[in-house]
């Protein structure tokens, strides 16, 4: 997992590097305030929220009014290093360092001119208008639009030829009953065609049946298969905004998966670790956070917890269930063959309520253990390599050659 | 030099019966039951219930069940809401913590999930004392559903402040009343026990009085006679040429459970020291099996036996012989007698039973041999057994004289395991106040005032001191379950100490024991070592008149012998269902007590056992009269018993252990006048009419008189040829004559990832079974009661066979030209003299490399893996049991019901409590499939993972199975035979190695290694 973090860590410092060389050298570039608030969530909201001097933090909130009340250049100097500029005397310094309980503010001497700006900008146009959650259900989550559509329009091809059948009958009809001929009902028609046309039933009737059969059988096939579940949960935890948008690893909060079979889903604790500082969120995020509290036994006015509390467990509901004829084991996968969780539990940081992305069936298990590669260069399998590097000639080696598909290797 | 030899299971199998041979041929011994439903036409006519309807009710309910089926409970996932750092769900943490229960001491690491005790394994760093099948399955007894809730008052539920405020005032009211105050308890080795103990005395003038189920006092009282101390040596059966028991089962519960190691790590033949053990006993005891020497001997001729074999010793040392008759097995006392003085100063005797005089001329022996300060250790002392029977009989005295304002009952049920004991119930009715710290409402708290429920061991807080010098730590590895309080604390409260009872064990620990070493690294060890050792003592004493009264005769008495067994012991554990079903080593019975009773003598008197249609045994009652008391009791012939002597086990005949416990056996106890052990028996008379069932695994399983199954040779023919009792056996093929694995339709196997071999030392393996229980504890394997086991039906993934043998043999009987009917009357015959000889064979799954039960499964359900394993899929399995018909190892086990959540099986699998016990990451098997040894399988997926994880190889001797990690002397061997470092490997290599039924070419993964007995004449 390390390594995977670490790719993903260079890759997003690259991304800013070059987000910073890009706004260096356009010094002509106005502010840009999109840039700010990806500095502003990354360095600053842990301390500050957005707003109203009074809503405070660690620090002051923080909005528009700071531009008014200081000079740019102080604010350069102020965020680069407070604490040299109270050391110099400044008196707006002093007077902000005394004020806020002389809790010293983080120095950021990483930050250009530029940078500071961008929060700036940010900061001076406040949040934009949140995304809206969309509404917690438990209602089947796998009606694609798309799906829909594509049904829908085929509805009305067979409306169309319907209706240009009924047209054409009746153009016919017209047709004989001018020349004198009895006309034809559509019914009667092709009663008299199937009459004509026996075959027509026995290839209907085999046709049905097997239709019939394959509807039955895919149904049975999905008894069980819980793909695309999607239950409601005691707080609406928005996987969007944690592991998207703020961009949490996902071992930061399920640390089982690279210890244990269990991925494990995090102790109060762990939330409290970032909402002890913050409180409220965008749309229902402050009800919800407030959960949190609940179950732990937080003050969240006075910032502390509350002593003697008889604190409430989190009843999650467990979304991806393997029968407990099935070992998994977290860590083999995640710590050892180095998948992503998106391998299996899909794009979650795209979900604000989280889906059971996989169908985590018997036959998706083993396609998978056919394909992997086994990472051999692992020590483990030194010797045994070169083993198999012989009976392989070289060929990859996959999970499946080495006993991966066995029966008790999951089963016991 | 191997001769060929007929091994039977059970004397049944020597007579002919048609009724057992039908059973042998069948591997299940009973049909389905369809008779009941399908047979009578007459009930079926008369049912209300038509046809029409019948298929009404089928079709609803086959639909609603599909209806059922599609939708999928809702399952909550509940975190902590503060994690504990060192807790990941879904992995186990290990502490180290100790078990003691009055009688064996053992240090533990223990096996937490999710907050729950699960598994036990020793603590290597402790090198005394171990785990046994008892202290194996004590997991279990935290999650005892008879376990008390909350204190009683009067039988009243009530609160502790409440119980306490009345116990203090009772307390307080008998000192000042001038009345003793009595603390009654087991042998208490806690130092900071003992500590809060003196306080709570000084406080009440109170009195501490300890006894020990399983008496040591005679012995102890012969020590301070013979050298001035009244404590117990340990002895170092490691260092033991040769070893002489009298009746002293120290494979058993004979003081220690620490012997077997010891024992078999001076039991390997390749050292050429391998320590000859003679063995003189009534009972056939676990340890007279793996005697070299082993002579029954009536139990009132075992003291004129011992004074002969002194006057032998006294006279090759020079020192004077006492004037007794001459043993009637003197020649095999004579060879003890030659053996020991070659081994002079590397030899041990001992004894069992609670005779001061035994152990007086024992201790003289032992002296004249030199074998003080080399096998008998006096400088590193036992604290294990340290009660006084007379005080007990004092005490009842006492209460009876309204001597006594207070008895408090810690760890001890007297009611139950006094002879006298409902003396002692009717006496503390005079008694003001009475308190039991009892974990359950057992016999003695039924008739306490107030009932103290102490915390299980699991629980608590505490130490021990067991040896001189082993200083070992409790911690506790679960909270509470139940509002209980522990023991200490609660003496603790009363003295006005506070309940503090860790803050005060770890103040003890500080100021008296660690020295500059930390609280938390002993804690992490769990023992704490240090070189205290006690003075060297000097014998002296005289025996002339301890020699005198042991050589008294008592003419033609029936002899009665008390023992313990190895899985129920003193009966303090008889609610615990592994240990009720855990088959006796040598019986093989389970759920039960009985008189055993040599084949010769039942003859005599006309006490007969026989197996009944369906396999299972039945057998005569008789009525037992010993010391003015009666008691109905089965009757079970056993080969090997003493003529005219009976053996009882105690523990059972319980009321107030638990809904497993209740009702088994009789309660032998009330025979055990002042502790003894050996008693006379007044009358013994047939009940007429009256059939008891057994439970006996004796008969299952048996290898359809194949031969080659256990493989013997002597210690002399072994040394010169190593591979003497292991001959290569060969098939005839058109190429000449081949190994069986040689002559294959197989393809092989690919070998290049591991594989797994387990290696079975008959030489080591003792009988005592904790492997079982181990077995059971790690792969959730279900209790199936009395009953069942007598349908044939247990379910033991890991079973001990143990084969009797006797020289009469089919080639023997044609030589002297004996008819079948007298050559198997021959057979019997042997049976029952000195010559009979026992075998241990743990029995698993062999995991064959051409499995026979592979080929056979019409759904792939069990099937090879490249490791080496058979695998058995249980959600794949349709219940064909093809394959256990196939096995020639009778190994693998149907589930007829669902045993969880049944309550027709009501052990311990019906309640969320002793569910708490399950591994978690081993599945429990539906009803409808097979199961059987996996090898540990997610023990080896686990190490394995580890391993990955942490990017290196596996380490030899990494990997193991529950069986191997609680087989104390070593017996049996794990790992991965193709790494050429691990034990195993080596094991494969030995000369000693052979597969069960070879010539079935089955290709095992598991190895047997032959037994080797150190005696000089051929037979063995």
């Amino acid at each position: 997992m390390t390594s995977k973090n670490g790719k993903l860590f260079s890759s997003k410092v690259l991304a800013l590097f070059a987000l910073l060389f890009i706004t260096s050298i356009n010094v002509s570039t106005a502010q840009n305030a999109e840039l700010g608030e990806g500095l502003f969530s990354s360095n600053c909201a842990s301390c500050h929220y957005l707003g109203d001097e009074s809503k405070k933090l660690i620090g002051p909130g923080l909005a528009g009014h700071i531009n008014e009340k200081y000079s740019t250049e102080w604010l350069y100097s102020w965020i680069k290093n407070s604490s040299e500029l109270i050391a110099s005397g400044d008196e707006q310094a002093i007077e902000a360092f005394e004020k806020y309980n002389k809790t010293q503010m983080t120095a950021f001497p990483q930050f250009s001119n530029d940078d500071i700006d961008n929060i700036l900008a940010y900061i001076q146009e406040g949040p934009k208008e949140a995304v809206p959650e969309s509404s917690v259900s438990a209602s089947d989550g796998s009606n694609s639009e798309a799906f829909s559509t594509s049904k829908g329009l085929m509805g009305i091809a067979l409306a169309l030829l319907l209706l240009t059948l009924l047209v054409l009958v009746k153009v016919k009809n017209v047709l004989k009953e001018a020349k004198g001929e009895k006309s034809v009902s559509l019914l009667s028609g092709a009663g008299s065609w199937l009459k004509a046309n026996p075959i027509f039933i026995v290839f209907f009737v085999i046709f049905t049946m097997l239709y019939g059969g394959k509807v039955v059988w895919d149904g049975l096939l999905t008894v069980g298969v819980q793909q695309g579940y999607q239950p409601e949960q005691p707080i609406a935890f928005s996987h969007k905004i944690h592991a998207g948008e703020n961009g949490v690893d996902c071992n930061y909060c399920h640390s089982g998966a690279r210890h244990s079979k269990s991925a494990g889903v995090p102790s109060a604790n762990v939330c409290m670790n970032c909402h002890t500082y913050i409180s409220s969120g965008t749309e229902t995020g402050t009800t919800e956070i407030a959960k949190i509290y609940e179950a732990i036994g937080f003050d969240p006015e006075t910032r502390t917890y509350i002593e003697n509390y008889e604190q409430k467990p989190i009843e999650w509901v467990r979304i991806h269930n393997l029968p407990d004829l099935a070992y998994y084991n977290h860590s083999q996968h995640v710590n050892v063959a180095g998948i992503e969780c998106q391998t299996c539990h899909g794009p979650v940081e795209e979900m604000d309520v989280v889906e059971q992305y996989a169908p985590l069936t018997m036959a998706w298990c083993i396609d998978c253990h056919k394909e992997t590669k086994v990472d051999t260069d692992n020590p483990y399998y030194h010797d045994l390599n070169e083993n198999w590097v012989k009976k392989y000639h070289g060929e990859d080696i996959t999970v499946d050659m080495i006993g991966g598909l066995e029966c008790g290797k999951c089963h016991y | 030099m191997a001769t060929k030899k007929t091994y039977f299971q059970g004397l049944g199998e020597l007579v002919n019966n048609p009724e057992l041979e039908k059973f042998q041929k069948d591997e299940f011994a009973e049909q389905l039951p369809t008779e009941a439903f399908l047979g009578d036409d007459e009930k079926l006519s008369e049912s209300s219930t038509s046809r029409r309807d019948f298929l009404k009710f089928l079709g609803f309910s086959t639909a609603a069940a599909s209806l059922a089926a599609c939708e999928a409970p809702i399952q909550k996932v509940i975190p902590f809401v503060v994690k504990p750092e060192e807790t990941i769900a879904g992995e186990a943490n290990w502490y180290a913590s100790s078990f003691y229960d009055g009688n064996d001491f053992a240090s533990l690491l223990i096996k937490n999930r999710e907050g729950r005790p699960i598994f036990l394994k020793t603590n290597d760093l402790c090198d005394k004392g171990g785990i046994n099948a008892r202290v194996q399955a004590s997991v279990l007894n935290l999650y005892d559903s008879a376990r008390l809730h909350t204190p009683l008052a009067n039988g009243e539920e009530a609160s502790w402040s409440t119980i306490d405020a009345s116990i203090v005032k009772g307390l307080n009211a008998a000192k000042e009343a001038g009345k003793q105050v009595v603390l009654l308890s087991s042998t208490i080795i806690s130092p900071s026990t003992k500590a809060v103990i003196k306080e709570f005395a000084s406080k009440y003038n109170a009195k501490h009085i300890s006894y020990d189920v399983l008496s040591a006092s005679a012995m102890l009282d012969a020590n301070l006679e013979s050298y001035g101390t009244r404590t117990l040596p340990t002895y170092h059966f490691d260092k033991a040429d040769v070893v002489v028991s009298f009746a002293a089962d120290f494979l058993g519960d004979w003081l220690d459970t620490g012997h077997g190691k010891d024992y078999a790590t001076k039991r390997n033949p390749k050292a050429a020291t391998m320590s000859r053990h003679f063995q003189f006993e009534s009972n056939l005891s676990m340890t007279g099996a793996n005697a070299d020497y082993r002579t029954p001997v009536k139990a009132s001729e075992m003291g004129l036996a011992l004074v002969n074999l002194y006057n032998l010793i006294a006279t090759k040392a020079g020192a004077s012989t006492v004037n007794v008759a001459t043993s009637d097995y003197s020649t095999q006392i004579q060879k003890a007698a030659n053996d020991l003085w070659k081994a002079k100063g590397k030899s041990l005797v001992v004894a069992g039973g609670n005779d001061k005089n035994t152990h007086l001329v024992v201790n003289a022996i032992n002296d004249l041999l030199s074998n003080n300060d080399s096998t008998i250790d006096f400088t590193k002392r036992s604290n294990l057994k340290q009660g006084i029977d007379a005080d007990v009989s004092t005490l009842i005295s006492d209460m009876n004289a309204g001597k006594v304002g207070a008895v408090i009952a810690y760890n001890v049920n007297p009611v139950y395991n006094l002879a006298q004991g409902s003396e002692f119930a009717s006496a503390l009715a005079k008694v003001d106040l009475s308190v039991s710290f009892a974990e359950k409402k057992d016999e003695t708290a039924a008739v306490m005032s107030f009932v103290c429920p102490d915390h299980n061991y699991l629980e608590s807080w505490g130490d021990a001191n067991p040896y001189t010098g082993i200083n070992a730590l409790v911690q506790p590895t679960i909270n509470p379950l139940f509002n209980t309080r522990q023991a200490q604390s609660s003496l603790m409260t009363w003295t006005g100490l506070g309940a503090d009872f860790y803050s005060y064990v770890k103040n003890y620990w500080n100021n008296n024991i660690l020295g500059s070493t930390s609280w938390n690294t002993a804690l992490h060890d769990g023992v704490f070592m240090t070189s205290d050792s006690e003075k060297t003592v000097s014998y002296k004493g005289s025996i002339s008149s301890a020699a005198a009264a042991l050589a008294k005769l008592s003419g033609d008495s029936i002899d009665l012998v008390l023992y313990s067994k190895t899985g129920i012991g003193s009966g303090e554990f008889a609610n615990n269902p592994w240990l009720q079903e855990l088959p006796d080593p040598i019986t093989k019975n389970t759920w039960d007590n009985y008189l055993t009773i040599s084949p010769r003598y039942a003859k005599e008197l006309g006490f007969e056992n026989e197996n009944v249609s369906n396999g299972a045994l039945n057998g005569d009652v008789a009525d037992l009269t010993v010391n003015g008391v009666t008691l109905k009791v089965p009757v079970l012939i056993q080969p090997g018993q003493a003529y005219k002597t009976l053996g009882l086990a105690v523990g059972y005949g319980r009321n107030g252990a638990g809904k497993a416990g209740d009702g088994i056996g009789v309660n032998a106890f009330v025979f055990a006048n002042n502790f003894n052990t050996a008693h006379s028996v007044a009358t013994l008379v047939k009940v007429e009419d009256a059939v008891h069932e057994f439970a006996s695994t004796q008969l299952h399983h048996t290898m359809m008189g194949r031969d080659r199954i256990v493989k013997e040779t002597t210690l002399e023919a072994f040394l010169n040829d190593p591979t003497s009792g292991n001959e290569q056996m060969m098939l005839v093929t058109h190429k000449g004559p081949k190994a069986p694995e040689k002559v294959t339709l197989w393809e092989e196997h690919d070998r290049d990832v591991h594989w797994w071999n387990l290696s079975i030392d008959l030489n080591s393996c003792t009988g005592c079974g904790a492997c079982v229980i181990a077995c059971h504890s790690e792969n959730n394997v279900p209790v199936v009661g009395k009953q069942e086991i007598r349908n044939s039906r247990d379910m033991h993934w890991l079973r001990i066979d143990r084969y009797y043998s006797s020289d009469m043999t089919a080639e023997s009987a044609e030589e002297d030209d004996v008819s079948t009917i007298d050559k198997f009357l021959a057979m019997e015959v042997a049976s029952t003299s000195e010559t009979l000889k026992v075998v241990f064979q743990p029995v698993m799954c062999q995991h064959c490399n051409h499995a026979p039960c592979e080929t056979v499964c019409p759904v792939a359900a069990t099937s090879h893996s490249r490791e080496g394993l058979n695998h058995m899929t249980y959600n794949r399995c349709v219940g064909t049991r093809y394959c256990a018909n196939n096995c020639p190892y009778k190994v693998r086990r149907f589930n007829w019901f669902n045993y969880a959540d049944n309550e027709d099986f009501d052990f311990y699998l019906n309640d969320d409590l002793g569910k708490m016990v399950l591994n978690p990451d081993v599945v429990v098997r539906s009803r409808g499939v097979m199961e059987k040894c996996s090898m540990c399988v997610h023990m080896l997926q686990k190490v394995k993972l580890d391993a990955k994880k942490d990017g290196r190889k596996l380490r030899a001797d990494e990997a193991q199975t529950a069986c191997s990690i609680a087989c104390d002397t070593g017996a049996l061997t794990f790992g991965d035979v193709l790494n050429e470092e691990s034990k195993v490997f080596t094991a494969s290599k030995d000369p000693r190695a052979y597969h069960l039924l070879e010539e079935l070419n089955t290709q095992p993964s598991v190895w047997y290694q032959t037994k080797v007995r150190n005696v000089t004449e051929n037979n063995i």
